[in-house]
């Protein structure tokens, strides 16, 4: 059983006061324990940014705090080396959907096994408040252009994440814990390419994206009566980029994932497997003339 | 006997498949061969070239001079017709539309007799081979024992019918053809070699990184490094290997050293540009200690450059690639039987002391065929370095300072142990930290390494005399046209040897001291055109090459050519 205690962060948190972010922490810490899968079967991987400090604010889990946009792929090389550990990856939207869109595309065609938390909070919060791709069109920053702010529109994960192939798409808001939680727990135990797109306030740079506007501007899809295995259904609400935000599952749908087609061992995991070197002579020795 | 045969055409005719063919019959027959492939980066048409050389003595270099040419299209025709031998022979089918004729041509029923006699146009084939073998006379009875050799497996009548073709070819070639030929083999016996084993270099490759129990790759195509992962893929649902072609190489070799941080020897095939993209997770890789075997099989750029042709022009780019400084091992093979040996080195060492190793091919080793002996795997050594004791241990940690700078690894899954690894600096336990002073310590951690490092790298090796007044300073790939060079002018009198590095970086020092102060002349001899290596002895040592011998056409070296460059800078 995995205990609070045994979470304890291992390093003082440098997270801003009344950032976002604590409301994910509190969330993963209470989904861990819900999960109940043994600890040392959990990795935690990040990417760069304040998302992804995370793995440093919660102790006893395996964790590697990797790259800007590429802690997807780092996960994936993870999750096939060892299909028995449960991989999950936080990130930003910084991170996720500029320099690592690419992957997240990728790795949700594939239908990798793991679970993405994208911690989205409209801004590039530690390069301190550049304009992320998830900020919403004419969003002012220092480095969005003057006098219209972003000239363009935002990405949506959900969007991408829905036609891309991805099995498990949610929302979730960080200043909804219990909803959060549940949604964490769902998209760590389903089996497949997990999306979980955190509405979370940068409250130091975002002043338009607050606490407030997440409040008054979100809604449970659930209580609508939203059928989560109807692919334009869940597209339609992905692409709601109006005044109202759903919040809950969107899309949760069985397919095979990517590691029932590689090459792995029947039995164990891949990294304990180990090539007879007789099978590489035979190999060798069909090769000769 | 030193033949040289170029077999020549247009992309997708089937110049493989007798060059494969005439390789096989020599090999067979107990014969040295040397292929190589010069083709262009299309799918179809163009002029492309496989050309093997065979002697009866060992041979390790492609030469400029051919002396029998079975010509596909118009353009092979004409296309090596300048590098035809005297007495030379260029064989063709006579549908194809050429009236200038020599006495070299040999226009032949290649088509026709395949079609009337086999019965089957893929018997084209043993045409060529029938023709080849009476130019040359070449015992025919030879031929027909190695053709049944190697279709024995498609059945009797297969044999026979390749037998008939090229029985049909060489009895009409031999009654027909009116030129000569300067070889004639008629008392020719089987050679001496028991060689038997063909393969290219990335082949080589492949099989040395299956023997060393590579358990991931993740790739992207990108010639002329490709086949080491078609291969090892190929192989992957027999022998249990994770694989992916990734959406690029930057995916590529994270997800590589992911697997390599879950505990599975792990390692990415690519060349210059995608080894770009690959820059920042090689400094990753470094960072969080986590080994991974990094094959660059080098192509002229920069850019595209010339994708199915060869260079050494990235040396220094991956020496120095990625921000900050961390130890790395790089290792240039020369030919197959090394880089099979490279391949098991480089899992080894990277595992022993946690960080990237990296082997430079070029497309000559990558492409060029040998036939090498049997390789024996029961000596293959897998040495997976330091792990952590088995069981729990909560104050495990990943990066622990050590005095030889190797920390214990264990693996997320290991029950009672937390394994925490970040890019960020970090602390003993993987956390992050601003900290001066544990920044230091863990930069000195890194460096650490380096001396048993050096000590485990293998020193250069002399060939040729012990003491010389001219060293060939080479490395990696052109070794064989080095060594061929240096062979032909030691036997002509020159006071000359060759002193070659496998294991490029770090580099060791100690003999090349040795040699520069023995020496008169070291000549640096590099397929790139600023001599990267000698920069590289220069920046380390301090220790300047006297002259520069450069290639940077694409098109491999051979022996001739560095003579005449020794020769025209009047070195020799």
């Amino acid at each position: 059983m995995i205990t609070p205690e045994m979470l304890e962060e291992p390093q003082k948190i440098t997270w801003c006061t009344g950032c976002g972010n604590f409301g994910i922490l509190a969330a993963l810490k209470k989904a861990v324990i819900e999960l109940d899968t043994p600890i040392h079967e959990l990795v935690l991987t990040s990417g760069i940014g304040c998302s992804s400090k995370i793995l440093h604010y919660i102790g006893g889990v395996n964790s590697i705090h990797t790259l800007h946009g590429r802690p997807i792929p780092f996960a994936t090389g993870i999750h096939l080396a060892n299909t028995d550990l449960e991989v999950f990856v936080h990130t930003g939207d910084g991170d996720c959907l500029a320099e690592g869109l690419g992957h997240f595309v990728h790795a949700a065609r594939r239908n990798v096994n793991m679970a993405v938390f994208i911690h989205n909070n409209g801004v590039n919060g530690l390069t301190k408040g550049q304009f992320s791709p998830a900020a919403p069109r004419g969003y002012i920053s220092k480095t969005s252009p003057p006098p219209p702010g972003a000239p363009m529109d935002p990405v949506s994960p959900m969007a991408q994440a829905i036609t891309a192939g991805a099995t498990f798409v949610a929302r979730g808001f960080s200043g909804d814990q219990k909803g959060l939680v549940k949604l964490m727990v769902q998209a760590i135990r389903h089996k497949g390419f997990a999306v979980i797109d955190i509405l979370q306030p940068c409250v130091t740079w975002n002043r338009q994206l607050t606490w407030k506007y997440y409040n008054e501007h979100t809604y449970s899809l659930e209580e609508k009566g939203h059928d989560v295995t109807d692919k334009f259904k869940a597209l339609e609400k992905a692409m709601e980029n109006g005044d109202r935000y759903p919040v809950g599952i969107f899309y949760n749908v069985e397919r095979p994932d990517l590691a029932s087609g590689i090459a792995l061992p029947e039995k164990g995991a891949l990294k304990d497997h180990t090539t007879d070197l007789k099978d590489v002579q035979k190999i060798i020795d069909d090769l000769m003339l | 006997m030193d033949i040289t045969f170029n077999i020549g055409g247009a992309a997708g005719q089937g110049i493989d498949t007798i060059g494969d063919l005439l390789t096989q019959v020599f090999v067979q027959a107990g014969f040295y061969t040397f292929t190589i492939k010069d083709f262009e980066s299309r799918i179809r048409g163009g002029y492309n070239f496989t050309q093997i050389r065979v002697s009866d003595k060992p041979i390790y270099a492609s030469v400029d001079e051919v002396d029998v040419i079975i010509a596909l299209s118009k353009d092979a025709v004409v296309g090596k017709r300048d590098n035809l031998s005297e007495g030379g022979v260029i064989i063709f089918d006579e549908g194809i539309e050429f009236d200038d004729l020599e006495a070299c041509h040999f226009p032949a029923p290649l088509e026709k007799t395949a079609r009337e006699v086999g019965g089957n146009i893929r018997m084209m084939n043993a045409a060529a081979l029938g023709a080849v073998i009476a130019v040359i006379n070449f015992p025919f009875d030879l031929v027909e024992q190695v053709l049944a050799d190697i279709f024995g497996r498609k059945g009797e009548k297969i044999v026979a019918g390749n037998v008939a073709v090229a029985k049909a070819l060489y009895d009409l070639t031999k009654s027909d053809f009116t030129g000569t030929c300067k070889y004639n083999l008629e008392t020719l016996e089987k050679g001496p070699s028991n060689d038997k084993l063909i393969l290219t270099g990335n082949k080589a490759l492949a099989l040395g990184a299956i023997a060393a129990n590579v358990k991931w790759i993740s790739s992207y195509p990108m010639s002329p490094s490709t086949s080491v992962f078609e291969d090892i893929v190929t192989y992957s649902h027999q022998l249990k290997i994770g694989s992916i072609q990734t959406e690029d190489e930057i995916s590529s070799l994270a997800m590589a050293i992911g697997a390599s941080y879950a505990g599975a020897r792990s390692m990415v095939t690519t060349s210059g540009g995608g080894f770009s993209l690959m820059v920042e997770a090689l400094g990753y890789g470094a960072m969080i200690e986590a080994p991974v075997v990094i094959y660059n099989a080098q192509r002229p750029g920069p850019s595209t450059g010339l994708p199915t042709r060869t260079e050494q022009a990235d040396l220094l780019f991956m020496a120095f690639s990625s921000q900050g400084e961390f130890p790395r091992i790089m290792f240039a093979p020369k030919d197959p039987i090394e880089a099979f040996d490279v391949a098991t080195r480089s899992f080894n060492l990277a595992d022993k002391f946690q960080i990237p190793v990296m082997v430079l091919g070029d497309q000559y080793l990558a492409d060029s065929v040998m036939n090498i002996p049997r390789i024996d795997v029961s000596g293959v050594k897998r040495d997976v370095g330091k792990l952590a004791k088995p069981g729990p241990d909560p104050d495990y940690k990943r990066h622990l300072l050590t005095d030889d700078g190797i920390s214990p690894r264990a693996f997320p899954g290991d029950k009672g142990k937390t394994v925490v690894s970040a890019g960020n600096v970090h602390r003993e336990d993987g956390h992050i930290t601003e900290d001066a002073e544990m920044r230091a310590l863990m930069v000195q951690k890194f460096m650490n390494k380096i001396p048993a490092i050096m000590a485990d790298l293998n020193p250069p090796k002399i060939y040729g005399e012990e003491k010389a007044d001219i060293t060939l300073l080479t490395w990696g790939s052109t070794w064989g046209a080095a060594y061929e060079a240096v062979q032909s002018l030691a036997s002509r009198g020159v006071s000359i040897n060759q002193l070659h590095f496998c294991d490029v970086y770090p580099l060791r020092t100690v003999k090349l001291r040795e040699v520069f102060a023995q020496a008169k002349q070291v000549i640096a001899v590099e397929q790139n055109i600023t001599s990267q290596f000698a920069q590289l002895v220069r920046m380390q040592t301090g220790l300047e090459v006297t002259q520069h011998i450069n290639k940077y056409d694409g098109r491999p070296m051979t022996p001739q050519w560095i003579i005449s460059e020794l020769e025209e800078g009047g070195i020799v």
